[in-house]
């Protein structure tokens, strides 16, 4: 009789368990998965953490920056049951094979900053952001320079496609908007792979092109690239009036910040899973899905950047500890509203 | 040389001259279409010879010149390519960050970079000899398993600025940078040594003939294992040239240099088969490769057009490579 009591209970747990994780809410992430960024990783870290804390089941992949994994991933999550992926997908050539495949097994899809028909779209004005950020270049020029430098270089990273060109060609239109006068055959451009490291020889070699020029201004997709432009003028002997600002904030916090790098546009790319849950898997996951919004213009959830000089990005945390103090703070609250003093 | 001049005593004095000739036209060779690059693109940018230039050129030649050497090494020796060399750069560049920021003596900070690039070389050796697998399938699984290795362990690093390492990679020496003399001294002393030393001929001689070499008593296990730790101690200096200057890098970051090093070794004239070629001319073509891109700028080409001719390029030499390895062995 005791042995058929326990067997019951047991039984009923047991059901009861299975029953509430068949019906608990899934999340599926797909991070980025390129080598060159933590914040890749750290968007599923806060993304996982905000699941955790609502008590949905989480599932994460990576799409290791390559295409095929991330049409490959998205079958996966289909396999697994998931009941909503939130991706970012550095090779948005694919987002079309994967809206296909998570559409057509009726799973909603947030993607982050690159725009996609049928997809929720989070992120960035990267349009608005570049502007931001060469206005803000822009003001220094115009006051340190009388708008008269000698090169406006381009850090350019076309492996980001159409970002690349809204972040970098924004600059380059935010520069204009302060210091309209610039001629256009002082603006240069170089490949630099968004990498410091791998953009370091080609920036070399343009300044080696462009031998008189001191006073050089620059811009670019991300810290990394500008970077490039920065370190190839030291070794060169040339840096004394270089003034770069970059984009990602990744290399403007903490205390190895190089002092020619001016200023950057912080996105705050790690906690962008604060506004996809909230503006997005919240209401999917109550039954009321929001209605999708996929266009950059008109976003699901719109992520604010925030253009900062170097002495204001020295006031925010390198970025692990921003992730700590994310987590820590109410659900709901980004990082915007914890870090930008704008 | 052929037979109908062996036979021909009145042909003598023009074979000897013209061999003589082919024992110098590598050299000639790529020195005459580094002087023609130069001269080409001095015609249409008078300002492309400048101080600025050379300082671009040189600066690029240091990488890879060093990575050069020890991949030189490997092919010389019948061990074909190292593949594995861009995560062993990063490898020995993430522990010169790490000893730099625990804020070690400079030549601390070399010697941790060169065992670790030592350490990655024998562990290659290892996997090679005594599973007796092929070289350039083992490095290219090693190298595909240490970038993911680094994946793990950080996603950008950078050596302190102000540090002595960071100075370094800014510095100049007789008006050339300081990471440059290094390059230049390494392919001379090691262009020596190989040919000059026991131990140097018998590397040549396993690349040139196994079966000869083990006959004559060089054990093949040895060789291979010494000259991969040696070449990744190469590896492990280019690792301080490299980090000294690029500011943040991740693991992807070497990846770029790849191509470069191995064509630079096969326009150098070292033979992918092994046992031939003179460390020595990597100098050329080291100073060749570097040249093409700035001079690309310089033709107002953008970056993808660069990819182009350093394809090109590579198809050339392996071409090259190729047809004096049929006349060898005619």
């Amino acid at each position: 009789m005791t042995k058929f009591i326990k067997t019951f209970v047991f039984s009923v747990v047991g059901i009861f368990l299975i029953s509430s994780s068949a019906n608990a809410f899934k999340l599926g992430m797909a991070v980025g998965g390129h080598a060159c960024c933590e914040w890749m990783k750290s968007q599923g870290d806060v993304a996982r953490a905000i699941a955790e804390k609502k008590g949905w089941d989480y599932f994460e992949l990576s799409n290791e920056g390559d295409s095929a994994t991330s049409v490959k991933n998205a079958q996966l999550f289909v396999q697994e049951g998931v009941d909503a992926v939130i991706q970012f997908n550095g090779e948005p050539g694919t987002n079309a094979a994967i809206q296909q495949i998570l559409g057509a097994a009726g799973i909603p899809v947030v993607t982050y900053d690159i725009a996609e028909e049928g997809m929720y779209f989070v992120g960035i004005d990267n349009l608005g952001a570049g502007i931001a950020g060469g206005e803000g270049l822009g003001k220094l020029v115009k006051e340190k320079w009388n708008c008269e430098p000698d090169l406006v270089v381009s850090a350019e990273g076309a492996g980001a496609g159409i970002v690349n060109t809204w972040r970098t060609g924004g600059m380059r239109t935010g520069l204009g908007n302060i210091c309209p006068d610039i001629p256009a055959e002082k603006y240069k451009s170089f490949e630099s792979n968004g990498d410091a490291a791998a953009g370091l020889a080609p920036a070399r070699d343009l300044l080696a092109a462009n031998p008189d020029a001191v006073r050089i201004a620059v811009v670019g997709l991300n810290d990394g690239g500008v970077l490039a432009l920065v370190n190839a003028a030291e070794q060169l002997g040339r840096a004394d009036e270089v003034m770069a600002w970059g984009q990602d904030g990744a290399f403007i916090t903490g205390d190895n910040v190089n002092p020619r790098l001016v200023g950057s546009v912080f996105y705050f790319l790690e906690g962008y899973a604060v506004y996809a849950i909230r503006d997005v898997i919240d209401g999917i996951a109550a039954g009321n899905p929001p209605p999708v919004k996929w266009e950059a213009g008109d976003p699901a959830s719109q992520v604010k950047p925030c253009p900062a000089t170097a002495a204001e990005a020295q006031l925010v945390p390198v970025e692990a500890e921003r992730v700590k103090q994310l987590l820590a703070a109410p659900i709901g609250t980004t990082a915007y509203d914890l870090f930008c003093a704008n | 040389m052929r037979l109908e001049h062996a036979i021909k005593p009145e042909s003598s004095m023009s074979t000897l001259l013209w061999l003589r000739f082919r024992a110098f036209s590598a050299p000639i060779f790529l020195l005459t279409v580094w002087l023609l690059l130069i001269i080409a693109t001095a015609i249409y940018r008078p300002d492309f010879i400048s101080y600025q230039t050379l300082l671009a050129v040189v600066f690029t030649m240091s990488i890879v010149g060093v990575l050069a050497i020890g991949q030189a090494l490997v092919t010389i020796s019948g061990g074909f390519l190292d593949l594995s060399q861009p995560s062993c750069l990063i490898f020995a560049s993430f522990v010169s960050v790490k000893l730099s920021e625990a804020g070690m003596p400079f030549i601390i900070v070399i010697l941790g970079a060169i065992i670790t690039g030592v350490i990655v070389g024998a562990i290659n050796a290892l996997i090679i000899v005594l599973a007796r697998l092929n070289p350039i399938i083992v490095t290219l699984a090693t190298n595909f398993i240490g970038l993911a290795v680094l994946f793990l362990l950080f996603r950008a690093a950078e050596v302190p600025i102000g540090s002595e390492i960071h100075t370094f990679g800014r510095a100049y020496f007789l008006g050339l940078p300081a990471t440059w003399w290094p390059m230049l001294i390494l392919i001379f002393i090691v262009g020596l040594l190989i040919h000059q030393t026991r131990y140097g001929r018998q590397t040549i001689a396993v690349g040139g003939n196994l079966y000869a070499a083990q006959t004559r008593g060089i054990s093949l296990k040895k060789t291979r294992f010494l000259i991969f730790s040696i070449a990744g101690g190469f590896v492990g200096f280019a690792a301080i040239l490299f980090c000294s200057a690029s500011g943040p890098f991740n693991s992807d970051s070497a990846n770029i240099l790849q191509l470069n090093v191995i064509a630079a070794v096969i326009l150098a004239g070292i033979s992918l088969e092994g046992g031939r070629g003179h460390l020595w001319m990597l100098f050329l073509s080291v100073g060749l490769l570097s040249t093409v891109p700035t001079s690309l700028v310089f033709f107002g080409l953008s970056s993808d057009a660069q990819a182009i001719f350093q394809g090109l390029i590579l198809i050339l030499a392996v071409t090259f490579d190729g047809y004096r390895s049929r006349k060898v062995t005619l």
